[in-house]
């Protein structure tokens, strides 16, 4: 017979192992190293039209750099050590997202009429708090199409908006915006001379939607000025011919863009045959009768 | 005993003997294994299929070809025959009607059997694209089914008739049943008006609608733009191929049928020497056809051509292309050429021959061309190359065979196999015609 002591013994060892599994289980979690959180921060803006932060968290792990998704980073403008919250946006799965700033007037340069910028975040169970300043000063770029000689030319002045000033030496690229990637004119560095200005020739017969281009004359990636756009728009291109079948009928659209005789001769031959069988049943009852 | 009454008790149907018996009840289990591997399909997914990324269409499509294709014994033996007034047909055609209906309703399930989500059904009828080839096939299948039950039903009227007179005293309650089913037929002249326009209307229709389902089956593969398939030859590749398919099951049916009930009187050596004959010549269109299918692609070498046609006469499927090739298609027509091949042995072991080799060459239609696709995808796994079905394809492809099997066998139980009433008539106008000229 078995002893009921030892049975007891038994389930108390095995409560024991889970127990302290669970435990263990618990601290190893709390010890767990955090991964560092890398980010970066990008400062863009568009003439007349809007002002972004494009911004990436990734951390390294396995020797790998990965997106961090679902974080939320908080951005907040800078001016002597106060801090003001401008807005916050999480990241999509490939650790990316953008800040689109409601109104430039709500940032306040410092001193030296810089603009400071702070991306953070928090920190959670698996990775460690970070955050990323960035610094930039306000340019504006004005871009315009003119005409010489029957040659058309982007002219684009760069300047300084907090001294009005304009900036020279800077190099800008001049570009007609595609599908995928944009198409670049004129020269590889278009340098602004003394008086901030830039003139690239645009070549003819470039092909657009309607005939209408799109220019942009871009600050790419600066120190000290971050990304500064300007579009221009000109019926001057090669109208494209549309050849989409879209709005056809043909044998790749939807049902509702059948070609016409494929709803007729299809129908025509699909009623007309249920029409005689129909007819043949009515006549097996004309024999029932008869 | 009356000639009449001979007549009747030869060919009223009759109980099946033991082997009959174990032949419907083996017949049944098959079904019933085959329907559990469909559920446990439905609850599993497709996943319990060997289907993959190439071979998307598999055993089942083959199958669906092969049930469309021997559907088509209706269309080329009772139409055709009736509207050319082929006299020899009379003793065959019910068995062709049966067949016909038997592989069209099976048509049918089978390509159900295919569909990942046969909930979704319906969508085809509210979704569907009117250019797509796979509507055409969804409204000529039902239309093709309706057509051949009338085929096989407006002649039937006067038999139906004739066995609830029949079976009144042995049999009631199924003598009832006839009676229902044959549509108070008296055989007055107004009803055989009507039956006898009736039938003529429907053979016409069979052949349009026949041409039909088999050119639409084959532009299912034709309007693919894929080695093998993309091919102008399909439609007319399809029909000859399709009549061989159908004769050939009728052939096989009609020696068993013929064995089993003891027909020799009514089904002879005359009717196998003429489907005999039609076998050797729809054999001989499907070889012509079959050369412009594998000849000319291999004539004008297209890479893509070549690496197909190469797979088929040497590589891979080469045992099963030429057993298919010589074993169901040469060999029958060089023994039918041969009086001695169209006696009813030979025949019958030629239609065996004939079907089994048109099963395997719908395999061979659908599966080596989808493992050469004209795009292939970088890092493809080996195994997409090569397809073999799994248990329960396998399980269930037997399953509908043998659910095709047994509605022909419950037919053949319950209707006679060799119309009465016209095989009464035919039997007085020859026996006029003697004394006429006696």
């Amino acid at each position: 017979m078995k002893s009921p002591l030892k049975n007891y013994f038994i389930f108390l060892a095995l409560f024991g192992v889970f127990l302290s599994s669970t435990i263990f289980q618990n601290l190893y979690a709390q010890d767990a190293k955090k991964n560092k959180v890398r980010l970066k921060a990008d400062y863009v803006k568009i003439m007349d039209e809007e002002v972004y932060f494009d911004l990436k968290a990734s951390s390294k792990i396995d020797k790998k750099n990965i997106g961090v998704a679902n974080i939320e980073l908080i951005i907040s403008s800078e001016v002597d050590d106060e801090e003001i919250k401008l807005g916050s946006v999480t990241t999509n799965m490939n650790g990316e997202s953008r800040f689109v700033l409601k109104d430039f007037n709500t940032l306040k340069p410092d001193s030296t009429n810089t603009f400071n910028i702070a991306v953070s975040f928090k920190g959670n169970d698996k990775f460690k708090r970070a955050s990323k300043s960035i610094s930039f000063k306000d340019a504006v770029i004005e871009a315009n199409l003119i005409t010489k000689d029957s040659i058309n030319y982007i002219t684009a002045i760069l300047k300084d908006k907090s001294t009005d000033s304009v900036i020279v030496g800077e190099s800008l690229n001049v570009q007609v915006q595609r599908l995928f990637m944009p198409f670049k004119i004129g020269k590889e560095f278009n340098t602004t001379d003394e008086n901030g200005r830039i003139i690239v020739p645009i070549e003819e017969e470039i092909p657009g939607v309607d005939g209408i281009l799109t220019f942009e004359v871009v600050l790419s990636d600066s120190d000290d000025y971050g990304t500064v756009k300007d579009l221009v728009n000109a019926p001057i291109g090669t109208p494209i011919v549309d050849e989409s079948t879209f709005d056809q009928r043909t044998m790749w659209s939807p049902r509702n863009k059948t070609p016409l005789f494929l709803l007729i001769l299809p129908n025509l031959l699909t009623f007309g045959m249920w029409f005689i069988i129909i007819y043949l049943i009515t006549k097996l009852f004309k024999i029932a009768k008869s | 005993m009356k000639a009449s009454e001979k007549l009747i008790k030869d060919l009223a149907p009759r109980k099946f003997n033991k082997a009959g018996v174990i032949w419907t009840w083996t017949l049944v289990i098959i079904s019933v294994l085959g329907i559990i591997a469909y559920i446990d399909q439905v609850i599993k997914g497709q996943v319990v299929t060997n289907m993959n990324d190439y071979a998307l269409w598999g055993i089942y499509i083959s199958n669906f070809v092969f049930f469309v294709a021997t559907s088509f014994v209706g269309t080329v033996t009772v139409a055709v025959l009736r509207l050319t007034k082929n006299a020899w047909r009379t003793p065959i055609v019910r068995i062709a009607e049966i067949i016909s209906l038997a592989s069209i309703i099976m048509a049918g399930i089978t390509i159900m059997i295919d569909m990942g989500r046969p909930d979704r059904l319906l969508y085809l009828f509210i979704h569907g694209r009117m250019q797509s080839p796979i509507i055409w096939d969804v409204i000529i299948i039902p239309t093709y089914i309706v057509i051949s039950l009338l085929l096989l039903y407006f002649p039937l009227l006067p038999d139906l008739a004739i066995l609830k007179k029949h079976f009144k005293k042995t049999k009631p309650k199924l003598s009832k049943w006839y009676g229902k089913l044959s549509f108070n037929w008296t055989g007055s002249v107004a009803q055989k008006a009507i039956q006898s326009k009736s039938i003529q209307i429907i053979a016409i229709l069979t052949i349009p609608a026949g041409f039909m389902l088999q050119t639409i089956d084959a532009w299912l593969f034709s309007t693919l733009f894929r080695v093998g398939w993309d091919s102008t030859n399909m439609g007319a590749y399809f029909i000859s191929g399709a009549s061989v398919a159908g004769i050939g099951a009728l052939v096989t049916v009609v020696y068993v049928i013929q064995k089993a009930y003891k027909l020799e009187d009514y089904i002879t050596d005359y009717h196998y020497d003429k489907l005999g004959k039609l076998l050797a010549l729809t054999c001989l269109i499907y070889l012509y056809f079959n050369i412009n299918e594998y000849l000319l692609p291999q004539l004008t070498s297209k890479k893509e051509e070549i690496t197909h046609t190469n797979v088929l006469f040497t590589g891979e499927y080469a045992p099963l292309f030429w057993l298919v090739t010589i074993g169901g298609l040469i060999v029958p027509i060089i023994l039918l050429l041969f009086k001695k091949g169209r006696k009813p042995l030979p025949m019958f072991l030629i239609g065996l021959l004939v079907v089994v080799g048109s099963w395997w060459k719908r395999y061979l239609i659908v599966t080596p061309t989808l493992l050469h696709p004209f795009l292939p995808i970088q890092g493809v796994p080996e195994s997409w190359h090569h397809y073999f079905p799994s248990l329960h394809e396998w399980t269930i492809t037997i399953g509908t065979l043998a659910m095709a099997l047994l509605i022909i066998t419950i037919l053949v139980r319950y209707l006679p196999v060799i119309p009465i009433q016209r095989t009464a008539d035919e039997q007085a106008l020859l026996e006029t015609e003697e004394n006429k000229k006696s």
